[in-house]
């Protein structure tokens, strides 16, 4: 339930935030996000890959559309990548990796906070 | 251990981020560029998508209402000049920012900032020629003479720097994005540069390869070959015309020692072949309505995003409309209430060479008579992407640049030419433009055009009350027969130019007999005129076919104009095919394929449309003919240029056994016909293997015409194989590369009817549906409704914005 509940966090912040924020604030939200959500290592990866991914993928194929440009097309041409869908495809590749790894990195940092207080006792 | 497992997540997330923030060689960085929120993905948007009913301009007197039309061509209602050009300044900026400063970029000789150091020896080709220097001269007379310009000039400066600071990430033009750069501010300085670029774009010189020549051929030859007039001349200014002005007096010095070196040194880059342009005016006893009727295309070369973009101009004074150059300001062609005008190139050998002889190695002093001058030292610093700036240092003389030098493009060391260009004199051309804008008629334009320099134009002008002038208008140096022709000797003070033909003694004339008025860049005048004239790049079959179809015409209308932009007659080859033929004979009629060539050039009616195959096969033809006869020309191993097509059909034609034809090295006496035999055979050759391959070998096909982005790498960003005739020498002088940038018509009357078109869109976005949608309604000959808009026009508008 967290880990669909993180995905739609993260898309939503991804619709409402990165508008305003580079990518990179983006990441550090998620991170965050995600130490907060005390996801697993795996769920927080991949929440955090889908919900950024999929964000990006939805902006992409929605600009798409509903502009009728002919821009990713030229622009996969132009990168060597032939179509748009590719350039599309890209996008929503680069971003499940974005938010992944902030996801993943993000679980990772509440597992240390986790563990501290258990080691400070027993010493 | 969880410490480990979480400081490894950390540093491969953050080397993620890192490795898609940087630049990966040439690939840009990819998050930035791919986020759909910052990304190219926001160009995405066509710009009435993008509309706002209302945006920010500060330092305007009052709101501004800028209507777009269908087209998204802006009409600018402002209540002074001031508001209007810093609305202007930011309009344009809105959809040509990109373009407009990286075509100042390459003005300035800076391209190395934005691709690095690929570019190093272009910018150093610029900076040399003096560009750069030239405009510091332009500001500073601005600054020194005409405060009035300079505000209005620095109005629009600012109009386009708050646009730049207004900009979101997100709507940055995707070139910046793809190349990794972003807009910097703009500066009056960068909209003279900007008309110095034009210059540069339009002017050449052949000093260089007739220098050459006359060493080669000698100069009785040079003269049979490449006479000053063409015996059809046709010129500019009507051949009946009669001076009434008695010219001042050029000394030719007694004896006129040129330097007499063969020049292994490497010319610099030429204006395109396919550079001019047409304008014409026909006055109303011409005419169907009894109104004149104006036209000008300018061919320039063909790109994404168009150098010409439209726009309307209004003030409670006057109303303005036609093509800007994005960068600078008012309009360049186009019309008004009162009157219309329009521009073709004038050159008129406007740049000079004088050899320096340095005092040593030092070049801190150069003989000039019978003393030593000073030089000055000019240290350009071209910053290079990616690498330290690179240093160049140029000497000046009072001449101007030593371009050539041991540094530089030269083979011998001692070699050294100081390039004389009335470029790198203070000037004030935007003040004609400005001032033409709001001319009323014939003495306004007259005056307006006192203030213009360079480069040369011919200036074709109608007015509502009836006047049709042309006026070549430009900085001419006064010069006695044949200075500046080749390289001349900067040492000796004979060679020096000797002052400026005075502007009203300029070649013009108002209300010809004739009923028109015309010019197609080819010889100004006739040779009656009193001063010398000289160019190597004169066109001989445009402005015949021009005038002859100006002088049947009667009855005139816009759409009769609008056809003779888009005629598509081949003079040149209807001169040429039947001589060509004729030398050839009949020694290729059993040979099935090339009967059948033959015979499909026999039936030709000399129109180069597009569905025509016969242009195709005579292009090919001459063109192997030609390189046939001037082949030993290029055996000469220095830099030559080649009799022109002209006189080279004349020789054809009237000595076919002329010595020239003959090919030394061979025992036989080749004759005309021998190199047409050989041509055509190429020209069997060529064809088999094209429609072996290709197919089809129609014009347009073959031909394949194309609008090129302004980055040539950008190729998906260029529209290529365009369907549409004309080519070289031809009225519509659309070859491959060049072409009418803009096609313009305009009839005087009492309402007045106005018709534009260019290839390419009023948007600068290649994701915009504005991008290049005028290209298949050019392609047509097709145009666009330019009529004068009112603000209250409620008509066909796009959208509406109030700039406060």
């Amino acid at each position: 339930m967290r880990f669909i509940l993180f995905i739609l966090v993260v898309i939503g912040i991804v619709v409402f935030l990165n508008p305003f924020f580079p990518f990179w604030v983006i990441m550090i939200v998620i991170g965050l996000l995600s130490a907060l959500l005390g996801l697993s290592g795996i769920q927080g990866f991949l929440a955090g890959g889908l919900g950024y991914g999929l964000a990006w993928l939805g902006q992409a194929l929605f600009i798409s559309a509903s502009t009728g440009s002919d821009l990713p097309n030229r622009m996969g041409e132009l990168m060597g990548l032939g179509s748009g869908m590719t350039i599309v495809g890209l996008t929503a590749i680069i971003g499940f990796f974005l938010g992944s790894f902030s996801g993943l990195t993000g679980s990772l940092l509440r597992n240390l906070f986790r563990k501290k207080p258990d080691n400070l006792y027993r010493g | 251990m969880k410490y480990i497992g979480f400081f490894i997540a950390l540093a491969i997330t953050v080397a993620l981020a890192i490795a898609v923030s940087m630049p990966l060689g040439p690939v840009p960085p990819l998050a930035p560029l791919l986020d759909p929120n910052h990304g190219f993905w926001q160009n995405s948007y066509s710009e009435d998508e993008l509309a706002k009913d209302e945006l920010e301009l500060s330092n305007l007197t009052s709101p501004v209402t800028v209507v777009y039309d269908e087209n998204l061509i802006p009409h600018i209602f402002a209540e002074n000049e001031e508001d209007l050009y810093r609305a202007q300044g930011y309009v344009t900026a809105k959809h040509r920012l990109w373009q407009m400063e990286f075509q100042t970029m390459a003005a300035a000789g800076r391209i190395s900032e934005i691709v690095g150091p690929i570019a190093i020896e272009l910018d150093r080709m610029t900076r040399r020629k003096g560009l750069g220097y030239g405009a510091e001269l332009g500001l500073k007379y601005l600054q020194e003479n005409d405060p009035e310009i300079l505000k209005l000039a620095e109005a629009y400066a600012d109009g386009v720097n708050q646009y730049i600071d207004q900009l979101s990430p997100g709507q940055v033009p995707v070139e910046y994005k793809i190349l990794n750069y972003r807009p910097e501010h703009w500066t009056t300085y960068k909209s003279i540069l900007l008309l110095k670029y034009m210059s540069d774009m339009l002017v050449g010189d052949r000093d260089l390869e007739y220098s050459n020549l006359r060493k080669i051929l000698g100069q009785e030859m040079l003269d049979k070959l490449y006479p000053d007039f063409p015996v059809d001349n046709d010129p500019v200014i009507e051949s009946e015309h009669l001076w009434d002005f008695t010219p001042l007096s050029v000394t030719k010095p007694d004896s006129i020692p040129f330097p007499n070196d063969l020049l292994v040194i490497d010319p610099l880059p030429q204006p395109e072949e396919g550079t001019g342009s047409n304008n014409w005016a026909v006055s109303g006893s011409k005419t169907k309505s009894g109104n004149p009727i104006l036209a000008n295309d300018p061919h320039l070369s063909l790109n994404l995003p168009s150098l010409w973009y439209s726009m309307q101009l209004s003030t409670p004074n006057h109303s303005v409309k036609g093509a800007t150059l994005p960068g600078a300001l008012g309009v360049i062609s186009g019309f008004n209430e009162n009157i219309a005008w329009g521009v073709t190139n004038a050159t008129k050998d406007a740049r000079d060479w004088y050899k320096i002889t340095f005092q040593d190695n030092q070049r801190k002093a150069y003989r000039y008579g019978d003393e030593w001058r000073p030089t000055t030292f000019r240290i350009e610093e071209i910053k290079v992407k990616g690498e330290n700036p690179y240093l160049d240092t140029v000497v000046y003389t009072h001449y101007g640049p030593v371009v050539y030098d041991r540094t530089f493009k030269s083979e011998r060391q001692d070699v050294n030419f100081a390039l004389k260009w009335t470029v790198h004199e203070g000037s004030n051309e935007q003040r004609t433009f400005i001032m033409m804008n709001k001319g009323k008629n014939h003495e306004d334009y007259n005056k307006a055009l006192d203030n213009y320099s360079a480069p040369a134009q011919n200036f074709v002008l109608a007015s509502k009350s009836g006047d049709i002038a042309m006026r070549i208008q430009g900085k001419f140096p006064l010069k006695w027969k044949e200075q500046g022709k080749f390289f001349m000797d900067g040492a000796d003070p004979r060679f020096e130019w000797q002052g400026y033909i005075p502007n009203e003694q300029n070649a013009s004339t108002l209300n010809p007999e004739r009923g028109f008025v015309s010019s197609a860049n080819q010889h100004p005048v006739d040779p009656s005129y009193p001063y010398y004239v000289f160019d190597n790049s004169y066109e001989h079959y445009r402005n015949r076919r021009l005038n002859n179809r100006l002088r049947e015409l009667s009855d005139i209308t816009t759409d009769d104009m609008k056809a003779l932009q888009f005629d598509d007659y081949y003079l040149h080859a209807a001169e040429a095919l039947p001589v060509m033929i004729g030398l050839l004979g009949t020694s290729f009629d059993s040979y099935p394929q090339a009967k059948k060539y033959l015979d499909e050039l026999k039936s030709w009616d000399f129109f180069a449309d597009p569905n025509q195959k016969a242009p195709t096969l005579f292009y090919i033809w001459w063109d192997k003919a030609y390189d046939q006869i001037w082949k030993k020309w290029s055996e000469f191993g220095v830099p030559v240029v080649e009799p022109n097509n002209y006189q080279t059909v004349r020789l054809l034609q009237i000595t076919p056994q002329d010595p020239v034809f003959d090919v030394d090295k061979t025992d036989v006496i080749e004759t005309a016909s021998d190199h047409v035999k050989i041509g055509f055979q190429a020209m069997v050759k060529a064809m088999k293997e094209w429609e072996e391959k290709e197919g089809d070998y129609s014009w347009a096909n073959y031909k394949r015409t194309s609008v090129q982005h302004l980055v040539p790498q950008f190729a998906p960003f260029s529209v290529t194989n365009i369907y549409t005739g004309g080519g070289r020498g031809i009225l519509n002088a659309t070859s491959e590369r060049h072409g009418a940038s803009w096609r313009m018509v305009v009839e005087m009357g009492d309402e007045i009817k106005a018709f534009g078109v260019y290839p390419g869109g009023q948007s600068g976005n290649p994701g915009s549906k504005f991008y290049s949608n005028f290209i298949p309604i050019w392609a047509n000959g097709e145009y666009l409704n330019f009529n004068l808009r009112s603000k209250e026009d409620s008509e066909g508008v796009l959208f509406q914005t109030i700039l406060k």
